[in-house]
């Protein structure tokens, strides 16, 4: 009796974690398999499982389109975005653990990190078009870059505050009397012992640049300048069934972060727990 | 010398402080103020016209329709997606609490959905509930039902745009639950099953109150992401059929980018900065409670 009931619980179990890979796996699959199809096969009302005649036209069609620029400027915008996050948070954060500034700025520095983050961000689009179109930053890149450190700057300056926040002060302590500058113990003592840290922080930021949309779409306008996130959205709205090329973008904007799963699955929780504590 | 060393002392951790503080403030601080200012205005950014109209254009705003319309569906995106979402997270984690072959690959596959970008997450599930050619009105064919208008029905709409968010984040919900089981200490659930507790007694009496900070935590990340919705609904309906998934990022967006009626945008901005600020002062509060 005990036994069946055991069988039965890892039938269950089976059962639920079958399905739920499927839900998950299923449209990543159908990405990949519309992707190989002819648009006439595409369109065809009763969908097939696998693509009947597989083709790698819609490839090169959206290369030949110039999607190589649109790749180049994600990458560019999501690396520069980034670097300059970690750079800003890491020294922000380090003065914030080992300084207490006037007027509880530690605090309300943190709390108001926090609101930003809470902020939905087009309350913030239309002061900042208005800024950046005076001061010659719409429609360019660096604008881009700019404007994403509303997501990237709040999300690093709270991780990298938490890694920092657990570090004890000896080491420091010790460079200091040996007659280390302060800049020389900050990049060649602190951030060695944070280093995996900051590269768990710089691959969160990574992908929240890589996929960021809403000022993206807004704050620029030519075509060779767009992200890919944009460009897929324009897919959307205009070609509505070329969906063969869609798919062949939508895959090719996912492998350079699918290759970074591994390390958001063991450093998303602990990210995620240090900001708690 | 050691006063002129202190003060150098100081100094530095000045200036490492000031570039993200400035940032932060320029990016935030200033369109806050600038947005409260405008929207006592009458300022078309075409024209760009200015007229003081002291507080008409929230009296039109709260009185429309549309407003009224995208503030409900703002709430019950929220409420209907971070919820399921979170009840689907623990239910899977508690399914999933075993070790068995093969759980880092499933864990691995699990998290997916929520790194792919959400245009191309969009973009799939555009195929999926087209009229007339996408596989869910196919796949409800084949069993004899009558389609569906996933996207194109008023009634439907927005719960296709929530069952997408719920695809593409619970795996989020599951993951931190997960993890915080795994930290619960082994000899508890030891000592509960010698006191002749069930499995189902341990899962409601124990795990469950002992997971109940990470699950709110979980709520909260999730209630801010859904509230700023825009990218799906963008994507997915453009705030159609007939308004019904507008929502108050997509209002602001069109008042502003597509009308550029910035006066309009700016009020309905703070309006929605209200809400911001009452969801800001629980969670910040909840929080911090644990950082001091």
């Amino acid at each position: 009796m005990y036994r069946l009931r055991k069988h039965m619980n890892t039938v269950l179990f089976a059962l639920v974690l079958i399905v739920l890979l499927a839900i998950t796996i299923t449209p990543i699959y159908w990405m990949v398999n519309t992707s190989l199809k002819t648009p006439r096969e595409v369109i065809n009302p009763v969908p097939t499982l696998t693509p009947q005649s597989p083709t790698l036209n819609n490839y090169r069609t959206v290369f030949e389109s110039g999607l190589w620029k649109n790749f180049s400027n994600s990458v560019v915008v999501a690396i520069s975005a980034t670097f300059a996050s970690i750079i800003l948070a890491f020294l922000a954060s380090y003065a914030l653990v080992r300084y207490r500034f006037p007027l509880r700025m530690n605090k309300l520095f943190l709390v108001w990190v926090l609101v930003v983050r809470i902020l939905p961000p087009i309350v913030l689009a239309v002061p900042l078009f208005t800024v950046f179109n005076q001061i010659g930053l719409i429609n360019t890149l660096p604008g881009l870059i700019v404007a994403f450190q509303i997501y990237t700057l709040p999300y690093s300056i709270w991780l990298i505050y938490g890694f920092l926040k657990s570090l004890p002060a000896e080491f420091e302590e010790a460079a200091t009397i040996d007659g280390a500058s302060p800049i020389r113990i900050l990049f060649s003592i602190v951030a060695p012992l944070v280093r995996s840290g900051i590269i768990a922080t710089s691959i969160f930021s990574l992908i929240l640049a890589w996929n960021e949309f809403l000022f993206a779409l807004l704050f620029v306008r030519s075509p060779k300048l767009l992200t890919l996130p944009v460009v897929i959205s324009r897919y959307i709205g205009e070609y509505t069934t070329q969906w063969g090329e869609l798919m062949a973008i939508g895959l090719f904007a996912s492998l350079p972060i699918l290759l970074f799963s591994n390390v958001v699955y063991k450093k998303q929780t602990e990210g995620f727990s240090m900001s708690l504590k | 010398m050691k006063q002129s060393q202190r003060a150098a002392y100081n100094s530095f951790f000045y200036l490492i402080f000031a570039p993200a503080l400035l940032l932060i403030l320029f990016l935030t601080i200033y369109p806050i103020s600038s947005i409260v200012y405008d929207s006592f205005f009458r300022y078309d950014f075409i024209s760009n016209t200015r007229e003081f109209i002291g507080l008409q254009n929230y009296s039109r705003i709260i009185g429309e329709e549309l407003f009224q319309r995208s503030f409900t569906n703002t709430l019950i995106f929220t409420f209907v997606a971070s919820t399921l979402e979170v009840i689907l997270g623990v239910f899977f984690a508690f399914m999933l609490q075993r070790k068995f072959r093969g759980k880092r690959i499933s864990s691995l596959i699990i998290i997916f959905p929520m790194i792919i970008s959400t245009m191309v997450i969009c973009a799939v599930w555009q195929t999926f509930f087209h009229y007339e050619i996408g596989l869910f009105n196919f796949i409800l064919g084949k069993l004899g039902l009558s389609p569906v208008g996933w996207l194109t029905d008023q009634h439907v709409a927005l719960f296709s745009v929530i069952l997408v968010d719920i695809w593409q984040w619970t795996p989020f919900a599951f993951l931190i639950i997960q993890a915080g089981m795994s930290s619960i200490p082994s000899d508890i659930f030891e000592a509960a099953q010698i006191d002749g507790a069930n499995r189902r007694q341990i899962s409601f009496r124990i795990t469950l109150p002992i997971l109940s900070s990470q699950i709110l935590l979980v709520l909260m990340l999730r209630t801010i992401d859904t509230f700023r919705l825009f990218d799906k609904v963008y994507a997915l309906t453009g705030g159609g059929p007939a308004n019904a998934t507008q929502t108050l990022s997509t209002f602001i967006y069109r008042e502003g980018f597509s009308f550029f009626n910035f006066g309009r945008a700016s009020s309905a901005s703070v309006l929605t900065l209200f809400v911001v600020a009452f969801l800001a002062l629980f969670y910040v509060r909840s929080l911090l409670k644990e950082d001091n």
